[in-house]
């Protein structure tokens, strides 16, 4: 049936900060079928009894899935409960991800803030297993604080292999890292348009502000691509809850073009 | 060419062709309403029943899942029992409306099963609306379709009948030739049709929205609004429950909401705008055709009596 969901099974949790946590999720033992889905899209993700939510993927790979989670709903913070050896029950995968294969042979520019992060983390997993495949590629992430950076182990990863900037809007004195907004070391990057695309993820506010600041370098729409957060319920453009205009993020999206979606309205 | 019924044959003919089946007509209970019928003096042609037919096709709510958390397989799926239909009693809207519906439950890479279901098990026996029956239609100015198995039109004594499918003339292959020529639908209130996109920020709008009560009867009465939630709900033991689906409106608050408490449609202004132009715009865009028949139903049931072709007939065309 369309909204049957499937068993998968918990093989790691790793808590990020207080109230985020990987999960990494594998089919049940003696299933062979190999996974399929891009970075960018989203999974729904039920709790038995609570109901079910959309979480975008942050993995790349055909073995398994991950999800970075945060507790900020009702089934959220059940999953939050859940151990390794336990089940996650999903369905999908849903929407259209990342242009990837569309972007070889470009420099790519990712812009992440917060959770918005994750998305984009397996986009990088991506990138790093066709690294041929695309020329530079700059990130650029900001968090609130020193404590609320996700991803530590893959962060060294990248430092090593990509142009990371890495940085947090507040932080004690004695902090060694980057402390300011992500818009603004994107603005300090004096990166040009040339052979770029960019992708963005994060809060609403900080999107706009990070394509406001994209213009100023001489950035065209046509080469930032955004995802958008909604509370999708059915996942395939029949409940109406993600609709924005006559676009379905469940669907259309959750990445889109700029240039496609820039103006419509709520 | 049709056919022609008596008046006085028709119960044994809904009974013929209904056999099996469950006859669905207008009855005449607290107010019209579609029912599955009981007894055929309870049928009643006057008047359009204010609660349209998608119901048969996707109820208000309906069970998808037993829950059972003390089991290895938490999810059962919810077989569809489903039997054969026959809706008597019919308008054009309500069956353009199925066709609209088609596009969003069936034309796509997913589909809905008890839709689909309720389609293939349902026989559509229409009445042409002559003339309209209620105030509020405004069909004529929405491009309705012929659509339907068997269409009847009152001629006093007895029914001009006419067929739209193979199955539909399968029906009446035994009652009387008969020549007539079923008139078009003549409505006095009209929607002047024009390109919404230009209308965005009238001020026809705010003025008539400021009567509204968010109170989601309008989404609940149109006969193409289906937007629906899905909800898990447990027994008082924690350990057996289901997960269904239910009816929603895009004129609630909570529509938009996501986790973390952000709304993205907060004001009632942007909601009764989406609604409008989901209609008769985005709609259009995306499946060529609008997702209103016309009926009238959301103008009539509103409480506060708003009325969007008024809007819409009111933009002030100096402006674009």
């Amino acid at each position: 049936m369309l909204f049957s969901p499937k068993p998968f099974r918990i093989v790691k949790k790793e808590a990020q900060t207080t109230d985020i946590c990987l999960f990494k999720l594998e089919r049940p033992r003696g299933e062979k079928e190999k996974l399929c889905y891009d970075p960018g899209e989203f999974f729904q993700v039920s709790v038995p009894g609570v109901g079910e939510a959309p979480f975008s993927v942050c993995s790349c790979s055909h073995d398994f899935i991950e999800f970075n989670i945060r507790g900020v709903g009702s089934v959220s913070n059940k999953l939050l409960e859940l151990e390794p050896g336990s089940y996650m029950w999903l369905r999908g995968p849903y929407g259209n991800g990342y242009p990837m294969k569309d972007l070889i042979g470009n420099n790519l520019v990712i812009i992440g803030g917060g959770t918005g992060v994750a998305p984009l983390r397996g986009v990088l997993k991506y990138v790093e297993k066709h690294r041929a495949d695309y020329e530079k590629v700059h990130v650029f992430f900001g968090f609130k604080r020193p404590e609320e950076i996700l991803f530590k182990k893959d962060m060294e990863v990248w430092n090593r292999i990509f142009d990371l900037h890495l940085t947090v809007d507040k932080a004690p004195k004695d902090y060694k890292g980057r402390v300011g907004l992500v818009t603004k070391i994107v603005e300090e990057s004096g990166l040009n348009n040339k052979n770029k695309a960019v992708m963005i993820c994060g809060p609403p506010i900080m999107i706009k502000f990070t394509i406001m600041t994209l213009e100023k370098l001489g950035f065209n729409h046509d080469q930032i691509f955004v995802s958008f957060e909604r509370r999708m319920k059915c996942g395939v453009g029949m409940c109406g809850h993600c609709m924005i205009s006559g676009l379905y993020v469940c669907k259309d999206g959750p990445v889109f073009r700029y240039d496609k979606v820039k103006g419509v309205h709520e | 060419m049709g056919k022609v019924l008596e008046k006085k044959r028709l119960d044994a003919f809904l009974r013929r062709v209904s056999r099996g089946a469950d006859l669905i007509a207008p009855v005449k209970r607290d107010t019209l309403r579609f029912e599955v019928v009981r007894d055929y003096d309870d049928i009643c042609l006057e008047g359009r029943p204010l609660f349209p037919i998608k119901k048969f096709f996707s109820p208000a709510k309906q069970d998808l899942f037993t829950l059972n958390l003390t089991k290895k397989k938490l999810f059962k799926e919810d077989e569809i029992k489903l039997k054969p239909r026959v809706i008597f009693g019919g308008r054009l809207c309500d069956f353009n409306g199925l066709l609209r519906l088609d596009k969003l439950f069936l034309s796509g890479e997913y589909q809905d099963d008890y839709y689909r279901l309720a389609r293939e098990n349902t026989l559509l026996l229409g009445i042409n609306c002559d003339p309209p029956p209620s105030e509020y239609c405004f069909c004529e100015s929405m491009d309705l379709e012929r659509y339907y198995d068997l269409f009847f039109h009152d001629l006093g004594d007895k029914y001009y009948v006419e067929a739209g499918s193979a199955k539909g003339e399968a029906l009446i292959m035994e009652l009387e030739d008969y020549d007539f020529l079923i008139p078009p639908i003549r409505c006095e209130k009209k929607l002047d049709r024009k390109d919404l996109a230009k209308y965005y920020d009238d001020p026809a709008w705010e003025k008539e929205n400021e009567k509204c009560l968010s109170c989601g009867k309008c989404t609940a009465h149109c006969t193409t609004c289906l937007c629906f939630d899905m909800i898990d709900e447990l027994e008082p033991d924690m350990k057996r429950g289901k997960r269904y689906k239910e009816w929603d409106s895009c004129q609630f608050l909570n529509f938009t909401l996501v986790a973390g408490g952000f709304v993205f449609r907060k004001d009632r202004l942007t909601r009764f705008k989406h609604r409008i132009y989901h209609k008769l715009q985005y709609f259009r865009e995306n499946f060529g055709v609008d997702m209103c028949t016309g009926c009238g139903r959301c103008i009539e049931a509103c409480p506060r009596l708003i009325d969007f072709t008024e809007v819409i007939n009111k933009f002030d065309q100096s402006r674009v």
